[in-house]
């Protein structure tokens, strides 16, 4: 099998994997934010599917539900649900990832009825009181995918599902080794597609997925690039901006965002109450600017992952009316300008055209400044 | 033109509006016609329309001198705090201030307050500080109530806080992260008390905890416990406002509305700031009386009250004239808005436990707090906005916040559906922004209200009536 095939470009939020899932029986359930457990999902036997726009920027129906002042990846997320789109999902797990994200899930509620909805709290903080309170929210989901969907989630089932999700991890931390190389044998729009596929699939699959692969990349030479680039931000399932900086001669090398690393740098300790385990491991990896009073360690993982990586730059690309990344963008840029790591802040549209062109020219410019134009 | 907006050494935003403000002591307690107008050409341009909004309708006349004078004595404590060897503390206005007067050595200033000083004092008005904001990098999506409030601490000197605290972490990005950003980019500690989005008795037992917790970590960080009989003190004074608030609330029912605009944002402002001290008693006591007499005389400053409006999210607050004294010149009243809509449970003042728990249940449905922290932010917003412009007799909604409030943005189609499904209250959807006139200048505000008055509310009224004078009324209003 050669890459192309491994990779099976996603062109459709309905899929081949998901819609053999479904004329065999099974469910989804879809969710949004990596603060969600997905192990709880596929014990339960269920599909976990991660919201997604794939690159739809069309927002004609979202926008007469949401303002224009609201990110326009949500509004992209939010037409797929008015059209039909996502009529296959089951059930929905909301989580508080930002104002406009639970603005979308909102809409989305009063809109399309679903077997199941669950709105998972997840605390701001990363402390005693709020991980008791985040284990029985957990606990609470899954009481309901037991009573909505007739399964039975048992500690067994957890624990193969945790196995499951860890291996997906480790062979993730292993294609990001292949990227991190000095002759990079996995670009970042590869990296991205990958994960993109993967956030629709179980974790067995991912893994075979991953390994496939890698295999077929292990020996690859790879190119030495013009530039080694690192990118930081909220969720992105856009390959093809990815696409069109590495055209350019960079190489995304490494990145610390929620479609992305950020998801896979957790760990689940092998000891202890399942859900107790998934409770801590999650609440405490998110890296994500909606959790406060945690600015140092995003800070220290962007700045550690960028020193591993010999990143030339970074950069940090949010979408528009996005407070979280754009309060926080300026104090990435500030520490890391200081740790001498030059860093380009910019500001998107979703998978907006007109914005590639715009963008080129700026990470062009960012690639003259940092030593690297083709 | 350069007085009030040249800073003096060791002056920032907030001193400077301070130094403007003393003005104030220099008048007359009976202001006639003649002195507003002096004073409206002594200053500068932008100051006149504070002066206008504030002074120019006699009914506001007094309450408003007398606010002010009171206020600005509780300014300069804020800037005597340090000195006196109290930690200052910046809040934002979707906290109660009571818990920190409640301190010994811990005074508070409200971050949003401050921003309103600037802008309607200041020359130049918070644009300055805006402008800043943005060279800093930081995105223009920003709300402009709270980073206004926190841009003088960049720019320096001037007033420089020990601490900030936030609550509003998951409830309004924005808020929370400019506060974060504040006490992160400068250095300063924060404390931050985390509302769950739980509603249930659950949800209301974590926030009691946390609110303990947060208690504590004032107690050791400012060295002192807070005291049993001073918290008692200053709820009891809490509590007498709360009565002045409900009778207040009573009053607004009144055809006409004897109570004037401007009195919503001097609400506001004893909310944010005062509440707690015998100053936000002594303002409201005369709210009240000054309403009661207006409504024993039938006082109402329009020929006829042409529309009962409520406001749906927050006014605009750059210019008080031409918001909320035009309105009112206009026949259109300002029932309130969402920070208008407070809880007060029945205070249990036998202990300093329960004295903290009813604390925790007021910070809990805290105005924004409890709509925007709500499990569901529009089912929560739309139910309080919607009981609250039933019970208060409203004609329209009017939608008008902060194009930063994304959580309401992103639910105001469905709101202002509902709104129309559930009581028939039309919803006017304006974007502005809150203390920045270039977004969307108050005379475009003005012209779509009016329009929406004459074209909606004032046509809905005529029909209603020709619908009450009789099928033939009836028929003449389906025939035209
Ligand atoms: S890009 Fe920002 S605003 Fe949009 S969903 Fe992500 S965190 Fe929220
Ligand atoms: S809810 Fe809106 S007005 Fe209130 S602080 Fe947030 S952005 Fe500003």
């Amino acid at each position: 099998m050669d890459t192309a095939t491994a990779l099976g470009r996603e062109t459709e939020i309905y899929n081949d994997y998901v819609k053999e899932w479904k004329a065999a029986g099974g469910k989804v359930v879809g969710y949004s934010c990596v603060a969600t457990p997905v192990e709880i999902v596929e014990a339960a036997g269920l599909l976990p599917y991660r919201i997604k726009a794939l690159g739809n920027a069309e927002t004609e129906l979202a926008d007469g539900e949401m303002s224009l002042f609201n990110c326009s990846f949500c509004r992209a997320c939010l037409q797929l649900c008015l059209d039909g789109t996502y009529d296959f999902l089951d059930g929905l797990i909301e989580t508080n990832g930002c104002d406009h994200l639970r603005a979308m899930f909102e809409n989305w509620q009063h809109r399309k009825k679903l077997d199941a909805f669950y709105y998972l709290k997840v605390p701001h903080f990363f402390r005693d009181d709020s991980l008791a309170y985040f284990e029985e929210q957990l606990g609470e989901l899954k009481g309901l995918l037991e009573e909505k969907f007739s399964s039975r989630v048992t500690d067994e089932a957890l624990d193969e599902a945790i196995r499951g999700w860890e291996t997906v991890r480790e062979r993730w931390r292993d294609l990001s080794a292949l990227r991190e190389q000095d002759r990079p044998a996995v670009s970042g729009s590869e990296a991205l597609a990958l994960e993109v596929k993967g956030s629709s699939m179980l974790s067995r699959d991912f893994a075979a997925l991953l390994q496939r692969f890698m295999e077929e990349r292990k020996g690859a030479p790879g190119a030495r690039p013009a530039a080694r680039l690192m990118l930081c931000g909220p969720a992105s399932d856009e390959v093809e901006w990815f696409e069109e900086i590495e055209r350019l001669g960079a190489v995304v090398v490494a990145d610390a965002l929620c479609f992305g690393a950020r998801a896979f740098s957790r760990s689940v300790p092998e000891e202890g109450p399942p859900l107790r385990r998934l409770a801590e491991t999650y609440l405490s990896s998110i890296f994500c600017p909606r959790m406060y009073k945690e600015y140092p360690r995003r800070r220290e993982l962007i700045l550690e992952t960028a020193r591993r990586a010999r990143v030339d730059g970074v950069i940090y690309l949010y979408n528009k009316f996005c407070d979280l990344h754009g309060v926080d963008s300026v104090l990435v840029r500030r520490d890391l300008e200081e740790a001498g790591i030059p860093v380009l802040v910019l500001e998107k549209e979703y998978s907006a055209r007109a914005d590639i062109g715009r963008v080129k020219t700026r990470v062009q410019a960012f690639m003259e400044r940092i030593g690297g134009a083709a | 033109m350069e007085k009030g907006f040249v800073m003096r050494e060791g002056e920032n935003g907030f001193e400077r509006a301070m130094g403007i403000l003393e003005m104030i002591y220099k008048l007359p307690d009976n202001l006639s016609e003649e002195d507003v107008e002096a004073m409206k050409n002594f200053v500068f341009p932008e100051l006149q329309h504070t002066v206008i909004g504030l002074l120019e309708l006699p009914a506001d006349r007094e309450l408003e001198l007398f606010f002010f004078r009171l206020l600005l004595g509780v300014f300069k404590e804020a800037q005597r705090a340090q000195e006196e060897g109290k930690k200052l503390v910046f809040i934002p206005f979707t906290f109660p201030p009571e818990i920190f007067y409640a301190f010994d050595n811990i005074f508070p200033l409200c971050t949003e307050i401050v921003g309103g000083l600037i802008t309607n004092i200041c020359y130049g008005q918070g644009e300055r500080f805006w402008d800043f904001a943005m060279g800093l990098g930081l995105p223009d999506s920003l709300c402009s109530a709270n980073t206004i409030g926190t841009m003088p601490l960049f720019m320096g000197p001037g007033i420089r806080p020990d601490a900030i605290v936030y609550n509003s972490a998951g409830s309004c990005n924005p808020n929370a992260k400019i506060h974060a950003f504040a006490s992160d980019y400068l250095g300063i500690p924060q404390f931050v008390l985390e509302k769950p989005v739980d509603e249930s008795a659950r949800g209301r037992e974590l926030y009691r905890g946390y609110m303990k917790r947060f208690i504590r970590e004032l107690e050791e960080w400012s060295g002192s416990e807070m005291r049993e009989e001073r918290l008692r003190e200053v709820l009891e004074k809490s509590y007498q406002a709360v009565r002045l608030y409900h009778e207040y609330w009573e009053l607004k029912k009144a055809r006409p509305c004897p109570v004037p605009n401007i009195f919503s944002m001097t609400l506001l402002v004893l909310r944010s700031q005062l509440w707690g001290r015998q100053e936000a008693v002594d303002v409201l006591q005369k709210m009240v009386d000054i309403s009661k007499e207006r409504l024993r005389k039938g006082e109402y400053t329009a020929g006829e009250e042409l529309a009962r409006i409520y406001i749906t999210y927050i006014y605009w607050l750059f210019d008080f004239s031409g918001y909320f004294t035009w309105l009112e010149k206009q026949g259109i009243s300002i029932l309130g808005d969402i920070l208008a809509i407070h809880f007060f449970p029945e205070m249990d003042f036998s202990t300093k436990e329960s004295m903290l728990e009813g604390l925790a249940d007021i910070a809990f449905d805290y105005p924004m707090t409890r709509q925007m922290g709500g499990e569901s932010i529009s089912l929560r917003w739309l139910d309080d906005v919607a009981w609250a412009a039933q019970d208060l007799g409203a004609d329209a909604c009017v939608f008008g916040g902060v194009h930063a409030c994304k959580h309401t943005l992103g639910t105001a189609a469905f709101f202002r559906r509902e709104m129309m499904k559930r009581l028939g209250l039309p919803t006017l959807m304006l974007t502005g922004d809150v203390f920045d006139k270039r977004h969307t200048p108050m005379e475009i505000f003005q012209e779509e209200v009016k329009t929406f008055v004459e074209q909606v509310v004032a046509r809905k009224r005529a029909q209603a009536r020709r619908k009450k004078a009789g099928p033939s009324g009836d028929a003449a209003a389906e025939s035209g």
